[in-house]
């Protein structure tokens, strides 16, 4: 009896100290990607960083239509809110193939349509210059024990991840209302909130909690004039096939109020002109009153901890 | 180095000419040539006025001390640089730039929080234009996270 109690015993001790090993492990690798997230290194004239664009207080969009890359080529897509990315299937306002979030900043770093941080076939130059770095040194040690701390574009998008993955927002007036079982504290909210659930059906695709489905949807015309006129196919530079042409993944409206302008081409200035861009049946039969009562509610998704949490803001110079 | 400078602020300056400007962004026609400070105790020698246009030349960001560290400092491989500017009245000011630099504008070691962003008018050579709401007194400017080793700079009332 006492031997199954050592061993037991044992196995426990194992166990919780290789969780805690692990544990340090990815609690190293958040840091070490909060500070590559904030490094302008990543781009090949050192101009941007991943922060450039998605900027903590406007919950990690840029207020912009689109942000023209390092190079200065023109940018093609609004920039999309990090809030809770890490809870996400699909990626990117159009691809639903990326294996997780390290993939995904490849998109950026690398990316040729459109050119943003310009470093593709510089690749190296991010390992050389990260590795010049004493700081980088020590954190990519501790950070990746197993690959003996190697600079590399793969750890360091493996680092990134681990920072994103801690972006959560979840304590908007909305969740703390919800949480406490209590009613949002005007009659517009209300009102609103019963219309986003309910008649206006905008639940059905920027679903709760996350406020997006993470799936992708057609919402503008059809015609074949607009297809004539449009300058990003969406899901069918992914897919290739017909249907996903003009498709794009739902954003979530989680801090929507703080992420203007909107639409995948940033093209809808406020939150009345993208709930009026969607081209739907039911959006014909919402009057300007019940849209403002929408906005209302939306705007209870804010989530000031969020923007405002020390740990997503920019590290200390200092290495830690 | 410097004559390529001064080339280039001849050549900028012809090019600007040729377009109209804004009666505010008039000054931009006539660049006078100004060495950016790599830290506070070099500010004396970098001189901006409000209403002049400058050529300046930036430092690479290593060598850079900034006052108030900027929200993009810029990566190892890129320029930024340090100003000094009086501003003599309350009101509000344009910063016009020739490059996408990172703008800061600092009083008291806190940056200013801009206003407005645009970019300049069209073939004007100014790359993009940040406002800001500033009070009376002595300012830092600070530019990093630039793509190249000299801009042209000017800082002008508009309200």
């Amino acid at each position: 009896m006492k031997t199954v109690f050592l061993l037991f015993f044992l196995i426990a001790e194992l166990s919780a100290q290789s969780t805690s090993k692990s544990d340090i492990v990815e609690k190293a690798r958040q840091e070490l990607g909060r500070r590559l997230f904030y490094d302008a290194d990543l781009s090949i004239n050192g101009t941007m960083s991943c922060a450039t664009c998605h900027e903590q207080r406007h919950a990690f969009t840029d207020n912009n239509s689109v942000h023209p890359g390092a190079l200065d080529d023109n940018g093609k897509r609004n920039v999309p809110t990090l809030a809770n990315v890490g809870q996400y299937k699909n990626l990117t306002w159009s691809h639903n193939h990326l294996s997780g979030l390290a993939e995904q900043a490849l998109t950026p770093i690398r990316g040729t349509d459109p050119i943003e941080m310009g470093m593709n076939g510089h690749e190296d130059e991010i390992a050389k210059r990260l590795s010049k770095n004493e700081c980088y040194q020590k954190l990519f040690v501790i950070a990746f024990p197993k690959e003996k701390g190697a600079i590399s574009l793969a750890t360091a998008t493996q680092a990134l991840e681990s920072f994103e993955k801690t972006l959560i927002s979840n304590n908007s007036l909305y969740d703390q209302k919800k949480k406490n079982h209590e009613l949002l504290p005007t009659q517009d909210a209300q009102d609103g909130e019963k219309l986003f659930f309910g008649k206006a059906k905008c639940n059905s695709c920027h679903r709760a909690p996350l406020f997006s489905d993470d799936d992708f949807h057609q919402i503008q015309p059809e015609h074949q004039a607009v297809y004539n006129n449009m300058k990003d196919n969406g899901l069918f530079d992914v897919t290739g096939k017909i249907k996903d042409k003009n498709v794009f993944r739902t954003p979530s409206l989680r801090n929507a109020a703080l992420t203007s302008p909107y639409w995948h081409d940033g093209s809808a200035n406020t939150l009345s002109d993208a709930i009026r861009k969607h081209n739907i049946k039911i959006n014909h039969t919402l009057s300007d009153k019940e849209v403002n009562k929408i906005i209302v509610f939306i705007k209870t998704l804010s989530d000031d901890s969020f923007i405002n949490n020390p740990q997503y803001s920019k590290p200390s110079s200092e290495c830690k | 180095m410097k004559i390529i400078l001064f080339l280039g602020l001849l050549l900028s300056s012809l090019f600007a000419q040729e377009v109209n400007l804004p009666v505010e962004l008039n000054a931009w026609k006539s660049l006078a040539y100004v060495s950016a400070a790599k830290s506070a105790e070099e500010l004396s020698t970098a001189t901006l006025e409000v209403g002049k246009a400058s050529y300046v030349r930036l430092n690479n960001t290593p060598k850079m001390k900034y006052v108030v560290r900027p929200m993009n400092e810029g990566g190892t491989v890129s320029y930024g640089g340090i100003f000094q500017i009086d501003i003599k009245e309350s009101g509000t000011y344009r910063v016009a730039l020739g490059n996408a630099s990172w703008i800061d504008m600092t009083k008291d070691a806190k940056a200013a929080q801009s206003i407005a962003h645009n970019e300049g008018p069209k073939n004007s050579g100014i790359r993009k234009m940040v406002d800001y709401n500033l009070e009376s007194g002595t300012y830092v400017l600070q530019l990093s996270a630039g793509a190249d080793s000299s801009t042209a700079i000017l800082v002008t009332k508009i309200k």
